[in-house]
């Protein structure tokens, strides 16, 4: 949750502050949801195109794997950069 | 008394609206930069698992670049809509 709000949040009444920690949690499950559904699409697209048989070939298993797993290290490094961004340090041009 | 120090219960209303909507921005803003940094950086082969030296430096100077057109064009649709 954003810096900003957790700060505010200590000045809540519990009540609020349960609100405001649901609407989070259900915002985290709607994205996870829709991080999960993009991935699948994408991989499926980039990696899965014969359909000669109804089981994936070995190749597309490869293939689906290494596109998960760059996706979510992709998703990480993103995750950290938005962070700097957010927090308004500056960023050295390379 | 009371009245004066804790907002009615419209406001309150209107600051857990305009809070709920700042974070599905944030989110949302979020996804499209992975999806988009992920379509642009990343070599579609999947050689490896990793990602590679290249596709890292990438991914930096995309999610900064992206961060910086989206900072760009809010300012110019805040002139073009101050100007009408």
């Amino acid at each position: 949750m954003d810096k900003n709000i957790i700060s505010d949040l200590d000045n809540f009444p519990e009540e609020d502050k349960q609100r405001m920690s649901t609407m989070a949690d259900q915002l985290q499950i709607r994205d996870s949801l829709r991080m999960y559904n993009s991935l699948v699409e994408k991989c499926f697209k980039e990696c899965v195109n014969t359909f000669y048989r109804k089981s994936m070939t070995k190749q597309e298993e490869t293939c689906v794997l290494r596109c998960a797993q760059k996706y979510l290290r992709l998703s990480m490094q993103v995750g950290l950069r938005f962070s700097d961004l957010n927090q308004g340090s500056s960023t050295t041009d390379k | 008394m009371a009245s004066n120090i804790s907002p009615s219960a419209f406001d309150k209303e209107q600051i857990f609206g305009m809070a709920e909507k700042e974070m599905e921005y944030r989110v949302e803003l979020f996804n499209k930069m992975t999806q988009t940094c992920f379509n642009k950086c990343v070599d579609n082969r999947y050689k490896e698992s990793e990602l590679n030296m290249g596709e890292n430096s990438c991914i930096d100077r995309c999610v900064s670049k992206y961060w910086h057109v989206r900072c760009y064009l809010s300012l110019l649709l805040d002139l073009s809509l101050a100007l009408v």
